[in-house]
């Protein structure tokens, strides 16, 4: 399976897949995302199978990318991967289809659970 | 309306134990009283959060610190990381710690994008601040401060 990493972070992005490693995802091919409109490229592109995505981004910000995503009528499993997890914040990513937020900083645990029904 | 009051030590603190307990897998503890915390020159990052409560929180630390913060959540040497590594790594320190203060305030509040540069001697400490305290991590002082009021 293909999971798109979009995050403005390059370190973050690593952590994040250092963290998919940890938590049993590791055979799983990364592509990475500098950015929300790189990421909307590369699901364009590569479609993945699993989004995760930071929410404050420039150019395009996670929750625009996946509002543009939902409206161009891809349903490419999102979760986001932010350092904001307030309840209203999670209530807005679920209503615009998100699966799941896993809020920074994160622990493998956190992964495995979230991604669990996802990946499989 | 929330009432939102500004960050208070023991939330940043907390919020700081946190994110280094969980991304570099390492305790930070306060900066000995009576040693000199004067920094010649470092790194800084900034976040602010903008609401209910308006201003930013900054992490200040020597330039070579901020290569072991950088090493630390990568798990590589920090000789062997880039300038530009080293500022994102400590500009995700102090996002995440900006989201965790954010979270922890609630009431109406944005988070910005984090701010990362170097910065001359004694800028850790001449701006007016709300909350201000010193860490020690590897031997090096970072300086911690809430700063009311928009840049």
């Amino acid at each position: 399976m293909k999971i798109v990493i979009a995050d403005d972070s390059r370190v973050m992005r690593q952590i994040v897949s250092r963290t998919l490693r940890q938590a049993g995802f590791g055979h799983h091919d990364v592509v990475e995302a500098e950015d929300g409109a790189d990421a909307l490229s590369k699901v364009m592109s590569e479609r993945p199978d699993l989004v995760l995505s930071d929410w404050n981004m420039p150019n395009k910000t996670g929750i625009e990318l996946l509002r543009d995503l939902r409206g161009s009528g891809n349903g490419v499993p999102f979760g986001f991967v932010t350092s904001e997890g307030s309840p209203e914040m999670r209530q807005v990513a679920e209503d615009a289809g998100a699966l799941f937020l896993i809020a920074k900083p994160f622990t493998p645990e956190a992964f495995e659970s979230a991604l669990a029904g996802v990946l499989g | 309306m929330t009432t939102v009051v500004a960050p208070d030590e023991g939330l940043v603190r907390a919020a700081v134990d946190l994110v280094w307990s969980t991304m570099l897998f390492a305790t930070v503890e306060p900066w000995p009283s009576g040693l000199d915390a004067a920094l010649a020159d470092g790194v800084r990052a900034t976040i602010e959060l903008q609401g209910d409560w308006n201003g930013r929180l900054a992490l200040t630390c020597p330039a070579g610190l901020a290569g072991e913060i950088a090493g630390a959540m990568i798990g590589t040497a920090a000789a062997d990381l880039s300038a530009e590594d080293v500022h994102d790594a400590l500009g995700e320190v102090v996002n995440v710690v900006g989201g965790t203060v954010k979270g922890a305030l609630g009431g109406e509040l944005a988070l910005g994008l984090p701010d990362v540069r170097p910065c001359a001697a004694d800028e850790a400490t001449d701006e007016a601040t709300d909350g201000g305290f010193v860490l020690g991590w590897n031997g090096a002082p970072i300086h911690v401060q809430v700063l009311a009021g928009r840049p």
